[in-house]
C-alpha cells in the first residue's frame, strides 16, 4: 500500500504543508527576533542608564555636600570647634560619606601651624582623628596636594585607608580659596569626603541583567573599584583575567571609555556556557569608566522562550495539518481503495465481489459504474465462453475419435514398418489437423507387394471423409491382379460417381515384384517418387494421368522401374515439398532429395523419422499447412533358393531328373520357356555323363539348383572319369549338309547355347560342371 | 514325360505321317528310333514328322531325326517336319539342324506341298 494514491497524496501534501508552515514560521521568527533583540537592547541600555544615573546622583550628593562645606569654609571664618561640629554633622547626616576632613594649609592664615580634623564611621560609631598628629604629614598626601595643584576638585584614586577606616575608599577633595584684603585669592584649605568602595559596590550591583550579570567600575587610572565578587577590587585591569578578552582589547575599551565613548566586547564566558558581553562607558561626573558584564543567553532568554514557542506552535500546526490531510484524503480515496480491492478480487476470478456504492458524478463514481457494467459484461461473456468451450471440447472429442478411426484405416495405424525377406517398408502420415486427407496402404500377396500413397484435395474433415472412401476402394483393389494403370482407371470411375463436391485425390499406385525388384506403377497426378541409388538421388520420370475423381473414363500410363539391390524409394505427398517456413520459403524437392541422401546411412524407419524432422525443423514455428505422408521402400535382392537331388544312373535317369526338376521350377515361378530350356540343359548334361563317364549303373550323380534373383545355377557332380565336356566332348559341326553331318555331338551345343556361363572343374575325384542361366526380366507379373 | 507316336500312311501318294506327342528325350528316343526306322525302311517318298503335340526335344531326339534324314536322303526320299512349336524350332535353329529339310509351319503348307508333289508324280 506504500504506492497507493492516498499514501502518496498524504506524503506530498504533508511535505508541502510542512514546507509552507516552516517557511512562514521562519519568516515570523526572523522578524520577531529582530524586534525582540531590539527591545532587549533598549531594555539593557535603559537599565544601565538608570543605574548609572543613580550612581551619578549618588556621587553627586557626595560632591554637593563636600562643595557646600568648601564654599561655607570659603566665605566664613569658623572656630575650630565650630568646624569640627560641622564636619561631624556631615559624616553623621550623609550615609554615603564614610569620612570627611577639613585640612587647613599650614601658615595660610594667622600663622597657624596646621589644622586637620577628620571624622569617620567605624562599626556604626563616629570617630575623630587629628590628621596633624600623623607621622606622615597630611600636606604631602595626594588627596591634599592634587586639588591644590590642579586648582579644582578631584576624586582620588582608590586606596586603602590605614589607621582610619581600614577600608578601601576614594576621596573627593575640594580646594578652598580665600581672598585677602587686596582681593587676591589664596589657598586656604582642602575639604574631603571619603566614600568606601563597598558602598559604591552596593550601588553598582543594582545593575541587573540576568542572574550572572555584574557591574564594573574603574578609576581613571584603571583600578577596579567595583565588581561582582569584590575579589579583584583594587587591582589594575591589566591584572584581571577575562578569558577570551586580551589586554589590548581591554586597553582599547578603557581608552574609549575615558574619552566618553561606549564600546562593547563579546567573548566566551569563563564557565564555557556561551558568550558573554562587556559594555563599557564613562561615568559623567567622575570620568570613571563604568560598565556591565552579562551572559548573552541570560539576556536573550526571552528570545529563546520565543523560539521554543514558535517551534512548538509549528509542530502542533503541522500535526493538525497532517491529521486533516489524512482524514480528507482517506475520505476522498476510500471509494477508490474499495474499488481497487474489489477489482483485485475480480481479477482472482471472484466476479461476484460487491463493488463499492457510488454516488454523485465524480470520477470515482463514474469509474465504479463503468466497472460494474464491465463486470456484468464479463460475466455474460464468461458464461458464453463456457458454453462455447463445452461444445468445442465435445467437437474435439469427436474429432479425436474420428482421427482414431481414420488412422485405423491405414496399416499399423498411421505409422507402419513392414519387414519381409528382401524389402523394408516404412510409412507415416502426419495430418495437418486432427484428421486429414493423406493416405498410404500396402498389401503383400506372395511375391507381389501392392503399395499406394495418396493425397486428397484440401485437408481436415471433408478430406478425411473422401480419404475414407478412397482408401476403401484402393484396398479392395489390392488383392486383385489388375495392373496399376488399369486399377487406376477403375478407381477413378468409382470415385467420380456421385462426387458432387468435386473432391479429388492424387495417387501413386504400384506393384512391386519382390523377387525381381520390378516396380510397375501408375500415377494419378501424384508427386514423382525419388530414388536413392548408389549415393545419388534422382526423381523418377513418370507418365501420369489426371487426379482421381473428377472426369470418368481416363487412361493412366503404365510406368515401370527396376529396383536394384540397396535402392531406397521415397514416395511422398506434396505436404513435404510444399512445406513453408516463417520466411515463406518452400521446402522443395531439392531439399527433400538432399535430406534423403543425408539419411542414406540410417535404417528405413530412422531415415523416415529424420526426413519428418527435417521438414518440421525447416517449418520452424510456421504451423503445418498440409498433411504429410512419406513412404520409404528399401529393396535388396531376394535370398537365393536351392534344391539338390541325387540320382542313380540307369535307364530312366532323364525321367527321374525331369521329375525332380519340374515341381522345384514350378515353385520358383519361372517362365515356361526358361523351364523347358533348363530341363533340356540338365538332360544333355546327365545323358553325357551316362554315356561317357564310364560309370556303373548303380553309381550316383548329384544335381544342385540355385535360384538367384537374376539367374539360375545348375551344378552336376559325378564321380566318373575326369572329363571336361566343355572342351573334350565331341561336337558336331553345325550347319553341314545332311550327307556330311555327323550323327550326335549336339548335346554340348545345346548346353552352351541355352546357358549363359559354363564352368567345369575337377575336385576330389569328382567332375563338377556348373552352368548359369540368366533370368529374363519379367514382363508381366501375372503371366 | 512320355512320347506317343502315331503313324499314318498314304500308300497312294507314298507319304507317311508320323505324329509325335509329348517329349522326345534320352528316355523316349530309343523307342522312337525303332518306330521311325520301320517307317524309313518302307521307303516312302515322303515322311512327314508332325510335331504339333511335341512339347520337348533333346539332342537325343534330334540325333534320331538326323539319322532318319540321312537315311531317307540316301534312298532318294524326303523327310519333312511340320508344326514345330517355337521352342522346338529354337532347338533346331541353335543346332542349325537339317537346314535343307522341308519345314511346314502348318497344315495348309503341308497340303499345298502334297498337292504339288502329286501333280509332279502324275507328270503334269
Amino acid at each position: 500500500m506504500s504506492n497507493s494514491i492516498s499514501t502518496r497524496l498524504i506524503t506530498v501534501l504533508t511535505a508541502a504543508a510542512a514546507l509552507i508552515i516552516s517557511a512562514g514560521m521562519l519568516l515570523d521568527y526572523r522578524v520577531s527576533r529582530e524586534e525582540i533583540l531590539q527591545r532587549l537592547t533598549e531594555q539593557a541600555v535603559a537599565e544601565t542608564r538608570v543605574v548609572i544615573s543613580d550612581m551619578e546622583s549618588w556621587l553627586n550628593s557626595v560632591e554637593a555636600t563636600t562643595r557646600l562645606l568648601a564654599s561655607i569654609l570659603e566665605q566664613r571664618q569658623y572656630s575650630e570647634a565650630g568646624l569640627q561640629q560641622m564636619l561631624r554633622d556631615v559624616v553623621s547626616n550623609n550615609n554615603q560619606i564614610f569620612g570627611a576632613a577639613i585640612a587647613v594649609i599650614p601658615g595660610s592664615a594667622e600663622g597657624n601651624e596646621g589644622f586637620a580634623p577628620y571624622f569617620y564611621v567605624r562599626d556604626g560609631q563616629i570617630h575623630f582623628a587629628d590628621l596633624t598628629s600623623d607621622q606622615a604629614s597630611y600636606t604631602e598626601q595626594a588627596w591634599f596636594t592634587e586639588p591644590l595643584s590642579r586648582r579644582e576638585a578631584v576624586w582620588s584614586e582608590p586606596y586603602f585607608d590605614k589607621g582610619g577606616g581600614e577600608v578601601n575608599m576614594t576621596t573627593f577633595s575640594v580646594p578652598v580659596y580665600r581672598k585677602d584684603e587686596t582681593g587676591a585669592s589664596y589657598p586656604y584649605a582642602v575639604v574631603t569626603a571619603d566614600v568606601t568602595l563597598a558602598a559604591i559596590n552596593t550601588a553598582m550591583q543594582q545593575l541587573h541583567l540576568g542572574a550572572s550579570s555584574y557591574g564594573l567600575l574603574f578609576s581613571r587610572k584603571g583600578i577596579l573599584m567595583s565588581s561582582r565578587s569584590g575579589q579583584n577590587v583594587m587591582k589594575h585591569y591589566s591584572e584581571l583575567h577575562f578569558k577570551g578578552l586580551d589586554l589590548d582589547g581591554w586597553r582599547l575599551m578603557f581608552q574609549r571609555a575615558l574619552r566618553g565613548e561606549t564600546s562593547t566586547r563579546d567573548f566566551p564566558c569563563a564557565d564555557n556556557s556561551g558568550r558573554c558581553t562587556i559594555r563599557l562607558g564613562r561615568l559623567g561626573i567622575t570620568g570613571w569608566p563604568v560598565g556591565v558584564g552579562y551572559h548573552q543567553n541570560e539576556v536573550l532568554s526571552p528570545l529563546h522562550h520565543f523560539e521554543l514557542k514558535t517551534a512548538a506552535i509549528s509542530a502542533i500546526t503541522l500535526l493538525l495539518v497532517v491529521l486533516a490531510v489524512y482524514a480528507l484524503i482517506s475520505r476522498l480515496t476510500r471509494p477508490l481503495s474499495e474499488l481497487t480491492r474489489a477489482t483485485e478480487d475480480m481479477a482472482r476470478g471472484n466476479l461476484d465481489t460487491p463493488l463499492p456504492r457510488a454516488s454523485g458524478e465524480d470520477e470515482v463514481a463514474r469509474l465504479v459504474r463503468s466497472f460494474s457494467s464491465m463486470n456484468r459484461d464479463l460475466k455474460s461473456y464468461i458464461a458464453d465462453l463456457e458454453s462455447v468451450t463445452a461444445s468445442r471440447s465435445r467437437l474435439e472429442g469427436e474429432l479425436a475419435a474420428a482421427r482414431d478411426i481414420q488412422m485405423s484405416m491405414l496399416p499399423e495405424g498411421g505409422e507402419a514398418l513392414l519387414n519381409v525377406e528382401n524389402i523394408t517398408l516404412w510409412a507415416k502420415v502426419a495430418p495437418a489437423r486432427t484428421v486429414g486427407g493423406d493416405l498410404y496402404t500396402y498389401y503383400r500377396d506372395g511375391d507381389q507387394l501392392f503399395l499406394a500413397v495418396g493425397d486428397v484435395s484440401d485437408k481436415g474433415v471433408p478430406a478425411a471423409l473422401f480419404m475414407a472412401r478412397a482408401i476403401s476402394l484402393i484396398q479392395q483393389l489390392a488383392g486383385t491382379a489388375t495392373p496399376p494403370h488399369q486399377a487406376m482407371t477403375e478407381l477413378n470411375n468409382a470415385l467420380e460417381r456421385d462426387n458432387h463436391s468435386c473432391m479429388f485425390v492424387t495417387l501413386f499406385l504400384g506393384v512391386l515384384d519382390l523377387r525381381t525388384g520390378r516396380l510397375r506403377f501408375a500415377s494419378a497426378g501424384h508427386t514423382a517418387p525419388a530414388l536413392l541409388r548408389e549415393g545419388g538421388v534422382s526423381v523418377q520420370n513418370q507418365a501420369t494421368g489426371p487426379a482421381l475423381g473428377l472426369v470418368p473414363d481416363q487412361l493412366y500410363p503404365d510406368n515401370s522401374l527396376q529396383l536394384q539391390n540397396g535402392d531406397r524409394l521415397a514416395i511422398y505427398t506434396d505436404g513435404i515439398d510444399e512445406a513453408f517456413n516463417e520466411r515463406a520459403e518452400m521446402f522443395g524437392s531439392e531439399r527433400f532429395n538432399r535430406a534423403l541422401l543425408a539419411s542414406a546411412h540410417l535404417s528405413t524407419a530412422q531415415a523416415g523419422q529424420s526426413l519428418f524432422t527435417a521438414v518440421t525443423d525447416f517449418a520452424g514455428k510456421q504451423p503445418q499447412s498440409d498433411d504429410i505422408t512419406l513412404m520409404l521402400l528399401d529393396y535388396a535382392w531376394p535370398a537365393a533358393a536351392s534344391a539338390t537331388g541325387r540320382f542313380t544312373l540307369g535307364d530312366t535317369l532323364t525321367g527321374h531328373v525331369h521329375g525332380w526338376m519340374e515341381p522345384v521350377l514350378a515353385d520358383w515361378e519361372l517362365a515356361e520357356t526358361f523351364k523347358t530350356e533348363l530341363t533340356l540343359v540338365a538332360e544333355e548334361i546327365v545323358s553325357n555323363i551316362q554315356k561317357y563317364a564310364g560309370l556303373a549303373d548303380d553309381a550316383h550323380i548329384e544335381l544342385l539348383m540355385e535360384r538367384h534373383h537374376d539367374k539360375l545355377v545348375l551344378e552336376v557332380r559325378d564321380p566318373g572319369l575326369a572329363f571336361n565336356p566343355l572342351r573334350e566332348a565331341r561336337r558336331s559341326t553345325l550347319g553341314e549338309d545332311i550327307e556330311s553331318a555327323e550323327i550326335g555331338g549336339l548335346g554340348v551345343h545345346l548346353i552352351t547355347q541355352f546357358t549363359d556361363r559354363q564352368h567345369y572343374h575337377h575336385e576330389d575325384g569328382i567332375n563338377v560342371l556348373r552352368v548359369e542361366k540368366d533370368r529374363p526380366p519379367k514382363l508381366d507379373g501375372h503371366s | 514325360m512320355d512320347l506317343t507316336t502315331t503313324v499314318a500312311v498314304d500308300e497312294e501318294n507314298s507319304v507317311a505321317r508320323v505324329s509325335l506327342a509329348g517329349a522326345l528325350n534320352t528316355d523316349t528316343a530309343p523307342a522312337f528310333e525303332l518306330r521311325l526306322q520301320d517307317v524309313v525302311d518302307k521307303n516312302y517318298a515322303l515322311t512327314v514328322l508332325d510335331m504339333k503335340d511335341l512339347d520337348y526335344i533333346s539332342s537325343a531326339g534330334l540325333r534320331v531325326i538326323f539319322k532318319a534324314a540321312k537315311q531317307t536322303r540316301g534312298r532318294g526320299n524326303k523327310l519333312a517336319a511340320a508344326n514345330r512349336k517355337p521352342h522346338i524350332d529354337k532347338v533346331f535353329e541353335i543346332l542349325k539342324a537339317l537346314p535343307d529339310m522341308a519345314v511346314f509351319a502348318n497344315e495348309q503348307e503341308l497340303d499345298d506341298y502334297l498337292d504339288s508333289m502329286q501333280s509332279q508324280v502324275r507328270g503334269d
